[in-house]
């Protein structure tokens, strides 16, 4: 260690002299060499000894960055909330507090162009089979960057629709519970397995085109959720019929618009449900978003709608394999939004901001002829409320959501949500 | 006949066959640095200390790992070249501080997978005449970029610590 003592000295005194700047007193530079000494030893014990702490295109020798932290090629990320719900009516519903999601990021750079990506989310702090936690890979995929233009993903990765299924970190959006219309029409959190092309056709004007896995309809289970319980999410996905999906948005700081669409056949040859053999299913999503945040003001809304084709077909063999009159499949859904948030106050990092939310949601907006819809799944729902947030990535929400259809599920949330 | 999804997939194949590695180094840090000045200045060396440690500290919300930091003046001109981490990667940034305003900067490597966007003039253009204010925020608002959280984050938390170095940097 005596030597590195040396060196260093030897490497202080060589470059005081090319130091033109006011200087501080001997025993503060004495000080600060011995920290960066002390940093280099601890940096030296945490990592194996031909490990690189920097990524292989670091800037040039002469751009010496004094903030950075150090990198390692593997990073962790995450993001979680709490949440706490309570009713107006609890005969109907059960008042609950949740730890409704723990999500850690796992990424590693392979080199300057391959890198590997994954979201490991567990739902509900306890999972076991007694339980109603989940444990899911949200993301798992490899990511080849090739130029601005055009880069490649392959693996498990977010479909491209909507502004808040790729987006989803609590701080992000607005109110404790994501919007139904994300989350019952766009089946947000939503990923299928499949190789994606994007990158900039001209600054601001992203895209995104890939094939993928699709929904399966023969797992059709909830109306309520329109086409949401016929995802597949990788896990022993039915691939007979495979989908193709396409975005296209504009992002200048303050602006967002944008569009998506998602379309593949759903019958995957019987694969759950022998009477679809031979049934297209062909399932179509698509939506357009647009966001404006500039000054205080910070505006949203989108348009999400789906059309289901063979959806008879689809309704009788889902009735004849479960025994259930109302598993009726839609022949449309859709849904919109819009919202309007205002940051009253800000310090520092800290800041308050009210919003509220208007959303008309429909999925089952047309079934097929000869059968019914549930009127309970046209719903429209305001949601006011506040987020205050601590640090710009951890917030505290708090908002009461009022629901037009079944009021029943009228309810005040509460939210801590942060993500890193 | 072929699918639709069919026709995607050999499209990507096609395409992955002539895809060639590029980094995502928009300018080279030496070359912002001349072009602030016209020529290359000697670099000179700032000594942080202890309260200078703490400060960066606030505005960074981790303490700098290096604790000399390289930086290019000349007259009232001074350039910084300054690294901080959005999500995963860090972000490497020049910003050129005349009078103590900024007067332009620059996203000079990007590695982050989401948020490169942070990286255009109509973003960058923001920080023009920026000043620090006494408790040491940017004079004016910085529109973000939907999807680009941290990376705008990242940038304005840069955008502060070069403007308090530069006046550190004044003072000593």
């Amino acid at each position: 260690m005596s030597i590195l003592r040396t060196a260093t000295g030897v490497f202080a005194l060589t470059f005081g002299i090319v130091c033109t700047a006011a200087e501080p007193t001997l025993e503060e530079k004495l000080q600060i060499l011995q920290q960066e000494i002390d940093n280099i030893k601890a940096q030296l014990a945490k990592s194996p000894p031909q490990q690189p702490t920097q990524p292989a295109n670091a800037p040039a020798a002469g751009a010496n960055a004094g903030a950075t932290p150090t990198v390692s090629n593997t990073t962790v990320g995450g993001y979680g909330e709490f949440t706490y719900n309570k009713y107006r009516n609890t005969d109907v519903n059960n008042n609950q507090a949740d730890l409704r999601r723990f999500v850690l990021f796992f990424g590693h750079r392979f080199n300057d162009s391959i890198r590997f990506y994954s979201e490991l989310e567990f739902e509900h702090a306890v999972v076991s089979s007694g339980d109603r936690g989940e444990a899911e890979l949200e993301q798992a995929f490899i990511d080849y960057r090739i130029n601005d233009a055009a880069n490649f993903k392959a693996g498990l990765f977010l479909i491209p629709l909507g502004i808040l299924n790729e987006t989803h970190e609590p701080p992000t959006y607005y109110g404790v519970e994501r919007n139904f219309v994300e989350t019952r029409i766009i089946p947000s959190t939503w990923r299928e397995g499949g190789l994606q092309l994007y990158g900039e056709f001209a600054q601001g004007l992203k895209y995104n085109i890939g094939v993928s896995t699709g929904f399966d309809s023969g797992k059709f289970d909830d109306p309520a959720f329109a086409i949401r319980s016929a995802h597949q999410e990788l896990q022993l996905a039915n691939a007979n019929d495979l989908s193709v999906h396409g975005a296209l948005n504009y992002r200048v700081p303050g602006i967002l618009a944008g569009a998506g669409v998602f379309t593949g056949n759903t019958g995957q040859n019987g694969a759950s449900n022998a009477a679809l053999k031979g049934v297209s299913g062909r399932l179509t999503l698509w939506d357009v978003h647009a966001k404006y945040f500039r000054g205080n003001w910070d505006l949203q809304a989108l348009y999400a709608r789906g059309t289901l084709g063979d959806a008879a077909q689809i309704t009788n063999a889902l009735i004849a394999s479960s025994g259930n009159p109302n598993l009726v499949a839609p022949k449309v859904f859709d849904g919109w939004y819009t919202q309007a948030a205002y940051h009253l106050w800000k310090k520092g990092d800290m800041s308050l901001t009210p919003f509220i939310r208007y959303e008309r949601f429909n999925t089952q907006q047309e079934v097929a002829e000869g059968f019914t819809a549930d009127p309970l799944n046209n719903e429209r729902v305001i949601t006011a409320g506040m987020t205050f947030r601590l640090h710009p990535q951890v917030v505290l929400k708090a908002d009461y959501q009022k629901f037009r259809t079944d009021s029943t599920k009228d309810r005040f949330n509460l939210g801590l949500g942060y993500m890193f | 006949m072929p699918k639709l999804s069919d026709w995607v997939l050999i499209s990507f194949l096609t395409l992955s066959a002539h895809a060639v590695a590029l980094e995502q180094i928009y300018q080279d840090p030496e070359v912002f640095i001349s072009d602030a000045f016209g020529t290359r200045p000697q670099p000179k060396v700032l000594w942080l200390t202890s309260p200078a440690q703490a400060e960066i500290a606030r505005i960074l919300g981790h303490p700098p790992t290096q604790l000399r930091q390289r930086y290019w003046a000349d007259g009232i001109k001074s350039v910084w070249i300054l690294e901080e981490i959005g999500k995963e990667e860090p972000i490497t940034a020049g910003f050129v501080i005349a009078n103590g305003r900024i007067d332009h900067a620059r996203v000079l490597v990007y590695r982050e997978s989401r948020g490169s966007e942070v990286r255009y003039p109509s973003f960058l253009r923001q920080f023009k005449d920026a000043t620090l204010t006494s408790d040491a925020q940017l004079s004016r608002a910085i529109d973000g970029i939907s999807g680009a959280t941290l990376s705008v984050s990242a940038l304005e938390r840069l955008a502060r610590v070069a403007l308090y170095l530069d006046r550190l940097s004044r003072r000593q």
